[in-house]
């Protein structure tokens, strides 16, 4: 139960109960702008019906010919609105504008080896390791967390264009790049 | 020479200048330009490193150069936009556009980047004007479309009359008919036409296009034209037939989107609420039946959905809450019935508390029958669904608490029983990653909130204190927690212990954006912690760092002239993104970006950090002409701002009764928060005696200062001259004061109303100040001032005659009584034995009023100005004044480093301990783990009291 509607460049005012979180990057304000400015479509926030921001999520389309996909940039949720199916419904939404809108193969995204809470939620969703990019994030400052706190896996989901599944590959997780060979 | 040529010799300075190298790229343009001397794209390049490393003056003289040669060429121009960008001078881009596009017409890049440049500059009128010839000239409908959107900016534009709105809607309006088409699928277009159809009421055509397939398919994948169709849908009072395509959604999509139920919620209550009359009787039993099937409805769907969604739940729920508004409700414990039902179904979600909180406010059978139920409910923590009901429990009957049972003798030990709750809780998390919150953290939440609450009731700070030493603990348990860090700062100031807090603030990483919303929590009142005059800058350097922000987003006008060490670059990053969003054509989102810059720019979060960082800045700093004229300037042009507040205090829960103040109220200083009208009284009184010291009057000041202006504002009195508007007194701004700020600001009235007459004689006349400024720029940088003519001054062009020196009239004596008055204040305070951050809030306004009273005779210092205007007597008279306020700020001082001593001593940590010897008993808090946070509370307190006090002697020393 919640409210779908467009990101709106006004919400960056409202969204500290669910940036204020380790797993979410607060970004300048040239980054939301420039997702806003080009890929409105992909991007969506989730408010509960008395007003505060629940969660949202940014996307944008890229890549050419078979490689054109869709790509989660940020997916995130408060706290307390936590495991109430808003996330799920958020990836259905940017799946379906990537599938729908934009003709793409597939969606990806990346995130900490470290964050298996998100991780398991994306292999519930069809998710599956694409390959495994080294030292992709800032490290947390947590203390240990070794190489998953920096590391990222690259996640993939086929689209209907990719019938196939063309996309994707079983042993992700033993396909290791570094941070350079991705852009 | 080849084009080939230089293009390689111009190769290096490129790249000095994308690493930042901007030193070299000046000596690559030096030697280039001894080859080529007229060349302008050398003589712009080099222009844009002068003005990254700050020499704004150099660059000015080049940057006017090449603008009077009218250059074509795009490398020149590229090169040049950035330079203008970085000097604020957008109009004068718009020229050299405008200018090149004249000389290329068949150019379409020139033509679309004039319009660009328009855009920058927020020109509406001329850009609107412009796309219509891009159109006529290449053709594109894209340029008719930009058209359209630049008239509707002008229209939405705070300076255009509402009548001219009209008319420009209407423009927008015939050109939107003459292109759009049926086979139109770009959805920001369908938008923007949506958008102007609305506006003029054109409902009808707005549903032709939006019930034809093309209109259809579109909404099904763009929200924004899908929100816009709702909301016009509304707006008609299509309730109906609205509510019948969410039922479908509802229905045959599973659409969960809240907002299909609220449709549908409207289109059943619709037969009550579409007319103005009372509704007759046949009314009220059409709604009675459509009541009754949407609850079949509903409940058909919270069946199906079981714990998947709680949609349906919910929509029972408001659909109750309505009827009852309505007086159309056929079952008196339906309501409760519900809430129970909820609270079974969800009461495991953490989100459970606040979907039923619009639910609670309730009386008599209900709210017994319900508080009878949540009384019988098991508290447990042997899983974490047992834990967050047990947390949701709490926190609902909290709500609903009775002021009967709102005492200080039954919170004390719902305290304590909440941190056992909270203790025995901690078990379930213990095996969690670091990243991690635990779930008991609510209750460490909820336990503070309920001390904060008792201090609120006793006024006994031991409170705050046990609040303190129980949420180190919770923060230790779960340093991911934003929530128990914001408590924490929050506590922390109310006890008058700035450190700390500050460094809970830093643990929150606040960053970018954020700034804005949340440095409130910790810069709100901050001069009343600053320890700058005793040398200590933490909180000034805090207040610069968190405005960083606002500057590399900024237009603004600058000292350049005079300054050799402008501002930061003044880049409009928001006006790029407008510029993308044309080019892409995202029309939906023009709007919002200008919204957002809006609120941004205009921010009131900025304004008060800005006032705050004057305040404090002044305490330290040398007071010369240079501070004076800069703040003046600043303080002029933030006065003219519509301000927007964009403070986050939402993210504070508040788990106090219903009917109590809230825990933001409760935890605010002095229970006064600074606003709108707080940041307007203390833009007053810092622009009156800044105005007064300062030698800059209006006609010097237009001729110091580079740059584009701000727009004009459009405030209630923007036709009343800012000198009079600065005298002007309101009673709301003044409600917003606390007791000592009002003394204060009538003092500084009687200060500046009482020497006005005598700075208005002695000011030197306009030509001195300019031939005084172009010397010292000169000296300075070696160019002379640019475009600078000193006015002849009417008259003999010297200074006034001292003769007709008006009459020294003597200092009015609530001069001297302010101070005997903060005297007595600060005493009372003292024996009291208040919470420090109030006696500090009077020592400082008291420093300030000395340290405004020196800004306000600075200029009498002069020996020759007293000698050859006569004003002996007056400087007498000052002197006085000030020799009082000395003596009193002396004491002050000495009272606060007593006390400061008295803070940082073992007994005063033992006291401590002793006060939260309930919180301690298990192995958890441990009496040496109390004692570690007694000594952090008292050492800050310690730190700040006696800082504070050192810095009042120091300021008393430098303006004695
Ligand atoms: C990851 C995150 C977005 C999930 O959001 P959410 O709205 O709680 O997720 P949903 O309720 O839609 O959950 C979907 C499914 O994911 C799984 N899941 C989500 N959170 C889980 C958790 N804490 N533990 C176990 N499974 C979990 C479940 O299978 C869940 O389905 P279920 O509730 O029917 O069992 C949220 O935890 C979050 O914002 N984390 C911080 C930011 C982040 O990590 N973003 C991802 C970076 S790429």
């Amino acid at each position: 139960m919640s409210i779908i509607r467009p990101f709106r460049a006004t919400d960056l005012f409202a969204f500290n109960n669910i940036n204020l979180d380790v797993w979410t990057e607060t970004y300048g304000i040239s980054f939301y702008l420039s997702y806003l400015a080009r890929w409105p479509d992909l991007c969506c926030v989730q408010q509960a019906p008395n007003g505060p921001l629940m969660g949202y999520v940014i996307g944008k389309a890229e890549g050419t010919s078979t490689e054109f996909h869709g790509h989660v940039t940020a997916l995130t949720v408060a706290p307390e609105f936590r495991r109430l199916g808003l996330a799920r419904s958020m990836m259905s939404f940017l799946e379906r504008v990537s599938n729908d809108v934009y003709g793409g193969f597939f969606v990806d995204l990346y995130v900490r080896c470290r964050n298996g809470v998100a991780i398991g939620m994306y292999e519930g969703l069809g998710y599956s390791v694409y390959r495994r990019v080294r030292e992709y994030y800032g490290s947390l400052g947590l203390g240990p967390g070794g190489k998953d706190d920096e590391d990222a896996f690259d996640m993939r989901k086929p689209l209907s264009r990719d019938p196939f599944r063309r996309s994707v590959r079983p042993n992700g997780r033993d396909m290791i790049v570094s941070a350079h060979d991705v852009s | 020479m080849s084009a080939a040529a230089l293009d390689r010799q111009i190769r290096p300075i490129y790249d000095a200048l994308d690493t930042g190298s901007n030193k070299s790229a000046i000596l690559a343009c030096n030697k280039l330009l001894k080859k080529y001397p007229k060349s302008d794209l050398l003589k712009s390049l080099k222009a844009l490193a002068l003005v990254r490393s700050q020499k704004v003056e150099e660059s000015l003289v080049l940057c006017d150069e090449v603008l009077a040669s009218k250059p074509t060429d795009d490398s020149t121009l590229t090169a040049m936009m950035h330079v203008l960008r970085h000097l604020g001078r957008h109009s004068d881009m718009v020229v050299m556009f405008e200018d090149a596009f004249k000389r290329q017409p068949g150019n379409e890049e020139l033509g679309v980047q004039t319009f660009f440049a328009n855009v920058r500059t927020g020109n509406w009128k001329t850009a609107q004007l412009h796309a219509t010839k891009l159109k006529k000239q290449f053709g594109d409908d894209r340029y008719v479309y930009w058209g359209i959107m630049c008239a509707i900016l002008q229209a939405n534009d705070h300076i255009t009359p509402p009548n001219m709105c009209d008319l420009l809607y209407k423009l927008a309006h015939r050109l939107a008919s003459s292109v759009w088409s049926a086979t139109e699928f770009n959805p920001d277009r369908l938008h923007l036409y949506l958008s102007i159809l609305r506006k003029l009421h054109l409902y009808d055509d707005a549903r032709t296009v939006l019930d034809s397939e093309q209109g259809k398919s579109i909404c099904s994948r763009s929200l924004a034209c899908d929100e816009l169709r709702r909301e016009i849908w509304k707006e008609k009072g299509w309730l109906k037939e609205e509510g019948k395509l969410a039922e479908e959604r509802i229905v045959h999509k599973q659409d969960r989107n809240w907002l299909e139920f609220l449709s549908v919620l409207d289109a059943t209550f619709s037969s009550l609420t579409s007319s103005n009359e009372a509704p007759d009787a046949s009314a009220r039993e059409e709604c009675t039946q459509e009541a009754a099937r949407v609850r079949i409805l509903f409940t058909k769907v919270a069946e199906e959905d079981g714990r998947k969604d709680r949609s349906g739940l919910l929509a029972l729920l408001e659909l109750e809450k309505r009827a009852r508004i309505h007086d159309v409700s056929s079952d008196p414990s339906r309501l409760v019935d519900l809430l129970q039902q909820y609270h079974e179904t969800f009461g495991d979600k953490a989100a459970s508390y606040e979907d039923l909180k619009p639910y609670l406010d309730m009386d008599g059978e209900d709210l017994t029958r319900w508080i009878s139920y949540l009384d019988g409910l098991p508290h447990s923590s042997s899983s974490l669904a047992d834990l967050q009901r047990s947390i949701n429990v709490y926190k609902l009957s909290r709500y609903n608490l009775q002021p009967s049972q709102y005492t200080v003798e039954l919170e004390v030990p719902r305290a304590l029983h909440l941190k056992q709750e909270y203790l025995e809780a901690l078990s379930l998390g213990k095996d969690l990653p670091k990243t991690e919150l635990q779930p008991a953290d609510d209750l460490a939440i909820l336990a503070a909130q309920v001390y904060v609450g008792l201090y609120s009731l006793s006024g006994d700070k031991d409170h705050l204190q046990h609040a303190i030493v129980f949420l180190e603990y919770a923060s230790k348990k779960s340093p991911q927690s934003y929530l128990i860090h914001l408590h924490l700062i929050r506590i922390y100031r109310l006890l008058g212990a700035p450190q700390p807090a500050l460094e809970h603030y830093r643990l929150l990483n606040v960053k970018q954006v954020q700034n804005d919303t949340l440095s409130h929590y910790i810069l709100n009142r901050a001069s009343d912690f600053s320890l700058a005059a005793s040398g200590d800058l933490t909180y000034a350097s805090e207040c610069l760092e968190s405005s960083q922000i606002y500057l590399s987003n900024t237009q603004e006008v600058k000292k350049g002239n005079t300054q050799t060490n402008p501002r930061r670059a003044n880049v409009r990053q928001t006006a790029d993104f407008i510029v993308r969003a044309f080019n892409g054509e995202k029309y939906s989102q023009i709007p919002d970006f200008i919204a957002f810059e809006d609120r941004l720019d205009n921010s009131l979060e900025r304004d008060l950090v800005k006032m705050e960082h004057v305040r404090m800045r002044i305490t330290h700093e040398t007071i010369n002409s240079d501070l004076i004229d800069m703040e003046l300037i600043e303080l002029k042009f933030i006065f003219e701002r519509m301000h927007h507040d964009n403070r986050d205090f939402a993210l504070l829960p508040n788990y106090q009764p219903l009917g109590q103040p809230s825990f933001v109220t409760q935890t605010t200083l002095m229970r006064k928060q600074p606003g709108f009208g707080w940041l307007s009284v203390f833009l007053k009184i810092y622009i009156r005696a800044l105005q007064q010291a300062s030698d800059m009057d209006n006609t010097v000041e237009e001729k110091l200062l580079i740059g584009d202006r701000p727009k004009p504002s459009t405030g209630p009195d923007n036709n009343v001259p800012l000198n009079d508007r600065v005298s002007i007194r309101r009673p709301e701004e003044l409600a917003e004061l606390t007791s000592d700020e009002l003394t204060f600001y009538n003092y500084a009235t009687d200060l500046a109303d009482w020497l006005a007459p005598y700075h208005d004689h002695t000011r030197p006349p306009p030509s001195v100040v300019l031939a005084e400024a172009t010397k010292q720029a000169e000296l300075k940088t070696g160019h002379p001032l640019k475009g600078l003519e000193v006015p002849v001054d009417s008259g003999n062009g010297h200074a006034k005659k001292a003769e007709d020196a008006p009459l020294v009239k003597e200092a009015p004596a609530s001069l001297v009584t302010f101070f005997t008055h903060m005297q007595s204040r600060f005493k009372a305070l003292l024996e009291s034995n208040s919470p420090s951050p109030e006696l500090l809030h009077v020592a400082s306004i008291t420093q300030e009023a000395l340290i405004l009273l020196n800004i306000e005779t600075l200029r009498f210092k002069n020996q020759s100005v007293i000698k050859v205007h006569k004003l002996g007597p007056l400087a007498q008279s000052f002197k006085a004044i000030r020799a009082s306020a000395v003596g009193i700020l002396g004491e002050m001082s000495k009272d606060l480093i007593a006390l400061g001593e008295g803070e940082g001593t073992s007994e005063s940590r033992k006291a401590f301990v002793e006060q939260c010897k309930d919180l301690q008993g298990d192995s958890n808090i441990t009496h040496d783990y109390v004692l570690d946070v007694a000594k952090k509370v008292t050492d800050a307190r310690k730190k700040v009291l006696e800082g504070f006090g050192k810095g009042i002697a120091r300021v008393c020393t430098n303006h004695a």
